[in-house]
């Protein structure tokens, strides 16, 4: 019995460490596409944030310092996304695909340039289990906040109209372009954290490609979660879960790349709207152009 | 010269061009690299000897047909972002049944080939349905089938349908029938100048041409590009906008997937995991830097295959990391995402 339920602690434990980054990303992706852009680049704020974290943590020799590096470092590279789909118009699903390109070589140039070593940089100040704990509850924190922002304060309206109508939106006197600038620039900082999390907390590290797509999931966490800072988070934890889950399994013989796959097929699933009428922002990736 | 400026065309090559030498002449030199060592030993890597030329035409064979597939797609207005997954399950297609069969090269090459591009095409198809049927986004399910298609064809040489000896992630190696003729191996042959140039190469120049031809003078093409265009309109003169996405959609999957197919049956002689480095996502800035016209693909794919081949001699010669080929890549789709045809986004 007690066993069992060490065995049921331990997975629940791990569901927590998995789904953490998963939610500060799909938060990120929530905020952006409430707001009309869609970030196909939450892969890339993630890798940012946490090879900055990282290269900056080895060099001061504070992980804090390290995790603030790391959540501009993302919101830097939203920013590119957020000015070329605000003031440029372009199409935001191409730009993203290439920073999702540009992002993962820049980091592991970096590691080449900072540690004279491909593959992995060596270990720097992290912040352990106490500091992963914090980052545990923030990201529920986070999750409670925005969905507070989005839905009971004047500029969650604001966001949440330009992601329905900015052309509505701008003629009551909002700053579409800036309001969308906004959101997905805050969005990637808050994405960043999960990047942080992961070489920060979880490890003491950057590797290459230790983002293992999560980027992708956290996307797939905010469409089954209907774009809510509260569902998306439930997705993640969901996802997490399944990703914990994983090893129990792999040990009964199931095999791990079906398990894996698991969120992205519940994201097709209810894109196609077999999980009940789910319903994107109606200007989510569409650029505004001022007339 | 004016003129040729002044087209969207040129001008999108010279931005990618000052991209590539811009971004990658300062990466080099923060390698503390000069950048005339660097390139030049990207470009003596690439076509220094007629061994790296095959090798570069052979790179630029395994971007072009994927790149020929999203433009394919992004004509009729529709975002396949799945050229990744479509060209490694046609791969694995082709390499699993190109390893069951004994057949005579006449037989086995071709069906190798169709079966990649059914694969692909499948693969393609479902984003095509499920638009189509349910208007859900093409983005977010090609992405998630890029993801669900390097899993599944992990999992099934793994597992089910491993070949290749415990531990390796591959089928068995095809018969010597079902090669295409490999240019490297020939180039010390003076009677098969052509075939020196590369089947894949050759193959995805007529498929440019077929597609050029098909976009700009038949029916079908006209359709998709009007779709593409002005849906509205197009939805108002009778084009049935479902029945499109679903048919650009596969099309643009069979295309990726014969690509997956030539690389298998090129060069590779099986499907292993590794088949692709990315290469569906490459050729994004291929079709990109092509203005989305088949003829110019061509041109952009031999550009970036050079870039391909010639990275690893830059890093072995010259010391500068081959990420950098990667990183220009990157930020060439980031210069390029600003195309009018690209950012007219049909919305459900």
């Amino acid at each position: 019995m007690n066993a069992t339920l060490a065995a049921i602690l331990a997975v629940l434990g791990l569901t927590l460490v998995k789904a953490t980054p998963l939610i500060y990303a799909a938060l990120g992706g929530v905020l952006s596409e409430r707001a009309g852009v869609v970030n196909i680049a939450l892969e890339a704020v993630m890798i940012a944030g946490a090879f900055t974290a990282v290269a900056v943590s080895g060099a001061t020799g504070s992980p804090l310092l390290g995790a603030l590096a790391g959540i501009l470092a993302g919101a830097l590279v939203a920013s590119v996304l957020a000015f070329a789909a605000t003031r440029l118009g372009v199409d935001q699903i191409v730009a993203g695909t290439g920073l999702n390109i540009a992002t993962l070589a820049a980091a592991a140039y970096g590691l080449v340039l900072i540690y004279h070593q491909p593959g992995a940089s060596r270990e720097v100040p992290a912040f352990g289990r106490p500091g992963e704990t914090v980052l545990i509850v923030l990201a529920f924190v986070a999750a409670l906040t925005l969905q507070f922002v989005l839905t009971r304060t004047p500029w969650g309206l604001r966001v949440r109209a330009c992601g329905e109508d900015p052309g509505a939106a701008e003629a009551a006197g909002i700053d579409a372009l800036r309001t969308r600038f906004g959101a997905v620039v805050i969005g990637g900082a808050i994405a960043a954290l999960g990047g942080v999390y992961l070489s920060l907390a979880e490890l003491d590290l950057y590797s290459n490609g230790m983002t293992a797509g999560r980027g992708f999931i956290a996307l797939a966490a905010v469409i089954f979660g209907r774009w809510t800072p509260l569902g998306a988070t439930g997705a993640a934890l969901f996802f997490g879960f399944f990703a914990a889950l994983q090893y129990t399994l792999q040990r009964a013989g199931v095999p791990t790349e079906l398990m894996q796959a698991l969120p992205y097929l519940a994201a097709l699933v209810a894109l196609a709207g077999f999980a009940g009428r789910v319903r994107a922002p109606a200007a989510d990736g569409v650029p505004y152009v001022r007339e | 010269m004016n003129a040729l400026l002044r087209s969207r065309g040129a001008r999108d090559a010279l931005v990618a061009l000052v991209v590539v030498f811009g971004v990658g002449s300062i990466a080099m030199l923060l390698a503390h690299v000069s950048p005339l060592v660097g390139f030049g030993a990207l470009f003596d890597g690439a076509l220094g000897t007629p061994e790296e030329v095959a090798e570069t035409l052979v790179q630029a064979a395994n971007v072009l047909f994927p790149a020929l597939g999203i433009a394919v797609a992004f004509r009729a207005g529709l975002f396949n972002i799945g050229a990744e997954g479509q060209l490694i399950l046609g791969g694995f297609a082709a390499g699993w049944i190109g390893a069951q069969l004994p057949l005579p090269a006449f037989a086995a090459v071709p069906l190798l080939l169709v079966a990649g591009a059914l694969a692909g095409g499948a693969w393609g198809a479902i984003p095509g349905f499920l638009r189509a049927r349910f208007g859900a986004n093409e983005v977010i399910a090609t992405l998630m089938l890029n993801v669900i298609a390097i899993l599944l064809t992990t999992y099934l040489v793994n597992g089910p349908l491993q070949q290749g000896g415990a531990g390796a992630s591959e089928t068995a190696a095809l018969p010597r029938s079902a090669y295409l003729p490999d240019p490297i191996a020939l180039v010390g042959d003076p009677h098969l100048t052509l075939a020196y140039l590369g089947t894949p190469i050759v193959v995805g120049i007529v498929l440019a041409l077929v597609l050029r031809w098909a976009l700009l003078r038949t029916v079908f093409g006209y359709e998709l590009r009007a779709a593409g265009d002005a849906p509205e309109a197009a939805k108002r003169a009778g084009i049935d906008l479902g029945r499109t996405a679903l048919v650009a959609m596969a099309l643009s999957g069979a295309i990726a997937g014969l690509g997956g197919a030539t690389i298998v049956a090129g060069s590779l002689h099986r499907f292993n995991t590794g088949l692709s480095p990315g290469y569906g996502f490459i050729a994004i800035a291929v079709a990109l830097v092509g203005n989305l016209d088949p003829l110019w693909i061509v041109v952009a794919a031999i550009a970036f295959g050079m870039l391909q081949s010639g990275g690893i001699a830059m890093q072995a010669e010259a010391g500068v990391p081959r990420e950098v080929v990667s990183l220009v890549t990157g930020l060439v789709i980031i210069a390029l995402a600003g195309r009018r045809v690209v950012a007219r986004r049909r919305t459900t």
